[in-house]
C-alpha cells in the first residue's frame, strides 16, 4: 500500500514539474536597456528616476553632508564617525561626490567593515554558538567560521568563492593558507536534537538543514519543503530534493558536537567531530584531535584575560581550550546517493535518486557528477556558473536591503512562487549583471549602491503617494540593529575594544547543572563588538531579545522591526545604557570645561550635528531638573541616547 | 480597542502629570495615521469562546491511570502491570470518576472536562514537551502561547502578551515559548515568582527624573519628526512605547504584588502553606494577569516522571498542585472569569499499565489525559477513550494537532487561517492537521 502510494507520488511529479508554473526569477539574466533621465546621476540611479517619474514623483534633494556621513558610516560599519571624521567630510573642499567617494573608500578598507556586513551573513545561515533544541551543547569551534566570513567581507573575497566555499570548500584547490574549507562550517551549525530517539532521524534532519541552508542562502528558494512531497508552489520535486540530499549522504558533517547514539560516555561536545585543518596544501583533512582536549579546568589555558576563575569547588563549568586547527567543516565521505523517503519517514525508502540529478525547470543543468564524488564540487560550480540566474539576483538584493531597508524584492529569502515580485525588475537585473561584470566584488557592488544619487538622498519627507515612497522618493529612516546600538554606546562612552577575542568564550556542555549548562564567557557587558559575543541558541540575552534579533534557527535575511515597550524600558533602565551614558559624561568633564561646550560635544557625538538654540534651551532646563553635577549630565546623555533621532540612521 | 489605549494613557497623564501624552495624541488625532502595536488586539475568526488560556504543564508525564483515567480492568490485574495506585470515586453531580490523588480538584469535578484520548507522537521527554509546546517536535517552531499571542495580540498593552511563569530551563528551554519565525515580540516573557520582566527600575533616577528625562526625550522626538516625517509610524509607535514602558514600570510590580491579596484569597490557593505555596504563588499569579488582560499565561509544575514507587512520588507532586489549582478554578469563578478563561492542564505524556522499575510506570504516548475547564468547554464530562488498559486511545483520540487545534477554536481562531508566511510557505500551529473537537464544547 505503501508503495503504491509513492509510486503515484513519482508519476505525479514528473507530470507536475513539465507543466509547473517557473518562477519569474528563474529568467535568464539579461542586460537591460537604460532608461533615458536627465541629469548626471549613475546608471542604477536612471531606473529609480525612470520609475518615480511614472508615478509623477522625482528623487529628494541630496542630503546634508554631516547627514550622509553618519548614515554611511552606520550602514558600512555600524559605528558612529567620531566629530572629527564628520567635520572634516563637512569642510572637504571638494565637490560633493568626490568628497563622499574618500570616505566610502576609507570604510570599505577599514576591518570594521566585514564585522558589519558579516554579521549580515550570519543572519543568513542561522550562525549560533550552540545546536540548540533538547540538548544545547556548545559548538566550540563555531567563532572560526564566523570569523572567516568577517574575514571574506573584508578581503572581498569574490562572492562565487564565497559560495563554493561554504558548499566545497574542502574540494577546492588550495594555496598556502587557504582556509577554503572552514566555509563548509556554514553546512555543520544546523540546529538539531542531539537526543532525537533515532539517529536516522537525526542524520535526514541534518542533510535537510543543509540542503535548506545552501538553497535558501544562495538562490532563495526552499527546497527542502519537497522532503516528504513535492513542492507545493514551485517547479521542485521530491526527486530533486533527494538528488541533493545525495550530495550531503556522501559527506561527513564535522560540527563538534554529537548525537548520543554517536558519542561515548555523556557527552555531547566532542572535539573528535572538529576536523583539523593544517593550513595550507590540498591535505587539509588531518587526524582528529585526541579526546583529551576536552579541558575541565586544571588545564584549561588563560580564557579571556578578564575571566573571573571560579573557585575550585567540584562543581566547575566544563570549559574549552582553544586550538585553532580544529574547525566545524564538511568534507567528502563514501560516496552514496539518497532513497526517496515517502512522506518524509526515514524507515519508508522509495526509489534512489542519483544524486546531483536536478531537473528543475527553468534552470541550468547541473555538472554531472562523478561515481566517486560527492557531488559538492558540482553544486558549487554550478551555482556560481555566472548565468545562474539566481545566484547573483539574490545577493544583489541582500546587499540593497541593508542599504535601502528593503529589498527590491521584499522577500529576500524567497525568491519562488510564494515570494514577492521586484518592485524594479530591470534594475535588479541591471545590478546582478554589474556584480557577475565585476567580478563578483561585494565591495564594488556596495560602492556602486552608496555612490548612487539615490542612497545621498535626503530622508526628510516631501509629500508624494505612499506608493512613490515606497519607490524611493526619499531615504527610509532605519532603526540601528542591537549590534550596532550596542556598539555605539560602548563607542561613545570609550569603551569599545576594537580587538577580536581569542579563545573558547563558551562553557558547559547543555547539561544541567553548574557544570553542564551550557553558557558564554563574553557577556553583553564586555568591551568587544558585538559579533563577537557567543549567539545561543534559546538562550539569547535579553538585550539580543528585545531589539528583535533574529532567532538564531532561522534563516532571516530580512530582521524583524518591532516596536514594543520593552525598548522603552531598556533605554529608560537598563543597566549597560546608564554606564555608557555615565562613562560619557565623566569624558565630558575631563574634556570640556564649560557647560554650552560640553552641551555641543554630546549632540556632536550622538547625533553628528550641531545642537540647535531650542535643544540648548531643554538640555540646559533638564540639567537643571536632574542635577549639573556629573549624574545630571549622564542623564541628559542617556535622555538624548534616548531619542529617535539617536536610535535611527535617517 | 485602541480606547482602552487611550483610557489608560489619559489616566497616566492625569496620574504622573506628563505633559508630553498629549502633543502625542493630538499628532495621531491630526495625522490620520496611526501607530498599530504588534500586540494591540486583533478580531478572531469567529466568535471566541474563551478571551484567554491558562496552560498548566506538568512536566514529566504524569500518570493518568493513577488519576483521571479510570480503568477497572487494570485494577484486577497485577505481577506485570501495576494496577492505579490511588482510588477511584465517583465525583459531583455529573459522577465522574476522578483518584484520590486529586480530592481537592475532585470536588470542581463538574467544571471538568477529563480528555482520556490524548496522543502523541513520541515517548521521549525531550520530543514530546516540544511537541506539546509548539506542535512539532522536529523542527523550531513557533510555541502555542507566540501563535495565539500572534492571532489575537493581547488586552493589557502595558504587561507582555505571553507570560510564563517558572518554565523548565532545560528539554528545549526558552524554545517552549519562543517564537521561531514569528516576531520576537509574540514569544513568552519568562518571569519567576515575584517578577522578571527586564529594566523595570532604575538605580539612580526617581521616578520625576524620569518625567523630566521623559518630556525632554519626547519633545526632542516631536522636533525630529516634524523636521523629517511627522507621519511616521514607526517613529510615533517609539514615542507610545516610552508612555508605555513608564507605566509598566508602575504595573508590572503591581500586578507581582500577591501580598495585596486578602487572606481568604490566599487560602484558597495554599499560600503560606509549606507544601502548595510555591505553586500557589505561580496560580494566584496567573489568575492576576489573566485579570489584567494577559492573553496566554503558562504555569509548570516539575517532578512528574515517576518511574519508581509512583504511590509515594505522585501523591507528593499531587499534593503540591491539587489545592491551587482547586483554588484558581473557584477564584476564577468567583470573579466570573471562568466562563472565557480556558484552564489546560497536561504533562507531555501518560504512563503505562506495566510496572516499569520499582512501582512506578514508563513513558507512554498512545494515551494519556488531558483536562480542560472554563473557557466554553462542557465541564463534568469524560471525552475520548483509551483502551481496557489505558494504553492506546481509542475513541476520540487527540492527537497533539488535534488539541491545538481546538484550543484555538475556543479562542475564536480558526487553525487552518491562522497562518504565518516564512520560507516560502504559510505555517500554521497545526501543520497540515488538526481536527477541532467540538464535542467537548458546552
Amino acid at each position: 500500500m505503501r508503495f503504491l502510494v509513492f509510486s503515484f507520488l513519482v508519476v505525479a511529479s514528473v507530470g507536475g514539474a513539465e507543466k509547473a508554473v517557473v518562477p519569474w526569477s528563474f529568467k535568464a539574466l539579461k542586460r537591460p536597456a537604460l532608461p533615458q533621465v536627465e541629469g548626471s546621476v549613475v546608471e542604477l540611479d536612471r531606473f529609480i528616476i525612470d520609475r518615480l517619474q511614472r508615478e509623477g514623483a522625482a528623487l529628494n534633494a541630496v542630503a546634508e553632508r554631516a547627514t550622509l556621513i553618519r548614515r554611511v558610516t552606520l550602514d558600512l560599519h555600524g559605528l558612529l564617525p567620531t566629530p572629527q571624521e564628520v567635520a572634516a567630510f563637512v569642510e572637504a573642499p571638494l565637490p560633493d561626490e568626490a568628497a563622499f567617494e574618500a570616505v566610502v573608500d576609507g570604510l570599505l578598507k577599514s576591518p570594521r567593515f566585514g564585522e558589519r556586513w558579516g554579521r549580515h551573513w550570519l543572519d543568513v545561515v542561522r550562525y549560533a554558538d550552540s545546536v540548540g533544541r533538547s540538548w544545547n551543547a556548545p559548538f566550540i569551534a563555531a567563532a572560526r567560521y564566523r570569523d572567516w566570513v568577517i574575514d571574506a567581507f573584508n578581503s572581498d573575497m569574490p562572492y562565487t568563492q564565497f559560495v563554493a566555499a561554504q558548499v566545497a570548500g574542502d574540494l577546492m584547490p588550495a594555496k598556502a593558507g587557504a582556509t577554503n574549507v572552514v566555509g563548509t562550517g556554514m553546512l555543520a551549525l544546523g540546529s538539531l536534537d542531539l537526543t532525537a530517539l533515532q539517529y536516522d532521524q537525526f542524520r535526514l534532519d541534518r542533510i535537510d538543514d543543509q540542503i535548506d541552508v545552501t538553497t535558501r542562502a544562495f538562490m532563495g528558494l526552499t527546497i527542502a519543503c519537497a522532503r516528504c512531497h513535492d513542492h507545493k508552489k514551485d517547479p521542485v520535486t521530491q526527486a530533486d530534493y533527494y538528488a541533493l540530499a545525495g550530495l550531503f549522504e556522501s559527506s561527513q558533517t564535522w560540527s563538534g558536537t554529537a548525537h548520543k547514539a554517536e558519542h561515548r560516555g555523556n557527552l555531547y561536545v566532542e572535539p573528535e567531530y572538529l576536523l583539523r585543518v593544517n593550513g595550507g596544501s590540498k591535505t587539509t583533512v588531518g587526524a582528529p584531535l585526541a579526546r583529551g582536549s576536552i579541558n575541565a579546568m586544571d588545564d584549561a589555558p588563560a580564557m579571556m584575560s578578564e575571566e573571573v576563575v571560579q573557585p575550585r569547588n567540584g562543581n566547575e563549568p566544563i570549559r574549552y581550550g582553544f586550538d585553532p586547527g580544529l574547525v566545524m567543516a564538511v568534507t567528502d565521505d563514501k560516496p552514496a546517493n539518497c532513497a526517496i523517503r515517502v512522506a518524509g519517514d526515514p524507515y519508508q525508502e522509495g526509489q534512489t535518486i542519483r544524486r546531483g540529478e536536478l531537473a528543475i525547470p527553468g534552470l541550468p543543468p547541473m555538472p554531472k557528477v562523478g561515481p566517486q564524488e560527492s557531488g559538492r564540487l558540482q553544486l558549487a560550480q554550478w551555482l556560481t556558473t555566472p548565468t545562474h540566474p539566481l545566484t547573483s539576483r539574490v545577493m544583489v538584493n541582500r546587499v540593497w536591503s541593508h542599504l535601502f531597508g528593503q529589498g527590491i524584492v521584499r522577500t529576500v529569502d524567497d525568491f519562488g512562487i510564494t515570494g514577492e515580485k521586484p518592485d524594479h525588475p530591470e534594475l535588479l537585473d541591471h545590478l546582478a549583471v554589474k556584480f557577475v561584470e565585476g567580478g563578483w566584488s561585494v565591495k564594488s557592488l556596495i560602492k556602486m549602491l552608496v555612490m548612487s544619487r539615490t542612497y545621498r538622498q535626503s530622508s526628510v519627507r516631501v509629500e508624494g503617494s505612499a506608493v512613490a515612497r515606497e519607490l524611493l522618493a526619499g531615504m527610509p529612516l532605519r532603526r540601528v540593529e542591537m549590534e550596532v546600538l550596542r556598539d555605539v554606546l560602548l563607542q561613545v562612552s570609550g569603551q569599545l575594544s576594537l580587538e577580536r577575542p581569542v579563545g573558547v568564550p563558551l562553557a558547559g556542555t547543555g547539561g544541567k547543572g553548574n557544570s553542564g549548562r551550557t553558557r558564554g564567557l563574553i557577556g553583553v557587558e564586555s568591551p568587544y563588538r558585538t559579533v563577537y559575543l557567543p549567539v545561543l541558541r534559546d538562550l539569547l540575552t535579553p538585550m539580543h531579545e528585545v531589539w528583535d534579533f533574529p532567532n538564531p534557527t532561522q534563516i532571516k535575511g530580512q530582521r524583524e522591526v518591532t516596536t514594543v515597550p520593552a525598548q522603552g524600558l531598556f533605554m529608560l533602565n537598563n543597566a549597560f545604557v546608564m554606564e555608557a551614558a555615565e562613562r560619557f559624561a565623566e569624558q565630558l568633564q575631563e574634556s570640556d570645561t564649560n557647560e554650552d561646550a560640553r552641551l555641543t560635544t554630546i549632540y556632536e557625538v550622538l547625533l553628528c550635528r550641531q545642537p540647535e538654540a531650542e535643544e540648548l534651551k531643554d538640555a540646559k532646563e533638564l540639567l537643571g531638573e536632574l542635577g549639573s553635577g556629573g549624574e545630571g549630565l549622564a542623564g541628559l546623555v542617556q535622555a538624548v541616547m534616548g531619542g529617535v533621532e539617536f536610535r535611527y540612521r535617517n | 480597542m485602541n480606547n482602552i489605549l487611550y483610557s489608560n494613557r489619559r489616566e497616566l497623564l492625569s496620574r504622573a502629570g506628563l505633559g508630553f501624552g498629549w502633543l502625542a495624541f493630538s499628532a495621531l488625532a491630526q495625522e490620520g495615521k496611526r501607530f498599530e502595536s504588534p500586540l494591540a488586539p486583533k478580531t478572531p475568526h469567529h466568535q471566541a469562546k474563551a478571551k484567554r488560556v491558562i496552560f498548566v504543564f506538568l512536566n514529566g508525564g504524569p500518570s493518568h491511570l493513577d488519576t483521571f483515567d479510570w480503568k477497572p480492568e487494570l485494577a484486577k490485574l497485577d505481577g506485570r502491570y501495576l494496577p492505579p495506585q490511588f482510588e477511584f470515586k465517583p465525583r459531583g453531580q455529573s459522577g465522574i470518576m476522578i483518584s484520590e490523588a486529586f480530592p481537592e480538584l475532585a470536588k470542581q469535578a463538574d467544571d471538568l472536562c477529563l480528555i482520556n484520548s490524548a496522543t502523541t507522537k513520541n515517548p521521549g521527554h525531550q520530543q514530546a514537551v516540544v511537541a506539546i509546546h509548539t506542535g512539532n517536535e522536529m523542527f523550531v517552531r513557533p510555541s502555542m502561547g507566540a501563535w495565539v499571542t500572534y492571532g489575537l495580540g493581547t488586552m493589557a498593552q502595558d504587561l507582555p502578551g505571553f507570560i510564563t511563569i517558572n518554565p523548565i530551563g532545560d528539554l528545549g528551554g526558552a524554545g517552549n515559548y519562543g517564537s521561531a519565525f514569528l516576531p520576537a515580540t509574540y514569544q513568552g516573557t519568562r518571569v519567576s515568582s515575584g517578577g522578571g520582566v527586564p529594566d523595570l527600575s532604575n538605580r539612580v533616577w526617581a521616578e520625576s527624573d524620569q518625567v523630566n528625562q521623559l518630556r525632554f526625550m519626547q519633545k526632542a522626538n516631536r522636533r525630529f519628526m516634524a523636521k523629517t516625517d511627522a507621519g511616521h509610524s514607526e517613529l510615533e509607535g517609539v514615542i507610545q512605547s516610552y508612555e508605555l514602558a513608564f507605566q509598566m514600570q508602575r504595573s508590572v510590580p503591581e500586578v507581582f504584588a500577591l501580598d495585596e491579596e486578602p487572606q481568604s484569597v490566599r487560602d484558597l490557593y495554599g499560600i503560606g502553606n509549606g507544601v502548595t505555596d510555591s505553586f500557589g504563588q505561580s496560580c494566584l499569579m496567573a489568575r492576576r494577569l489573566a485579570e489584567k488582560g494577559v492573553r496566554f499565561i503558562q504555569v509548570t509544575s516539575s517532578g512528574w516522571d515517576h518511574h519508581n514507587k509512583i504511590k509515594e512520588a505522585l501523591a507528593d507532586r499531587a499534593a503540591a498542585i491539587d489545592l491551587p489549582l482547586a483554588g484558581l478554578i473557584q477564584d476564577l469563578k468567583q470573579r466570573d472569569m471562568l466562563k472565557d478563561t480556558l484552564i489546560v492542564c497536561s504533562g507531555e505524556f501518560g504512563r503505562g499499565a506495566h510496572m516499569d522499575n520499582g512501582g512506578g510506570r514508563g513513558h507512554q504516548a498512545s494515551g494519556f489525559t488531558v483536562w480542560m475547564c472554563g473557557g466554553g468547554v462542557k465541564g463534568g464530562q469524560r471525552y475520548g477513550e483509551t483502551d481496557e488498559l489505558g494504553v492506546n486511545a481509542v475513541v476520540n483520540a487527540m492527537p497533539t494537532h488535534d488539541l491545538h487545534a481546538t484550543i484555538l477554536h475556543l479562542l475564536g481562531l480558526d487553525h487552518e487561517l491562522l497562518t504565518y508566511r516564512y520560507a516560502g510557505r504559510d505555517f500554521r500551529l497545526t501543520d497540515v492537521a488538526g481536527e477541532v473537537h467540538t464535542g467537548i464544547f458546552s
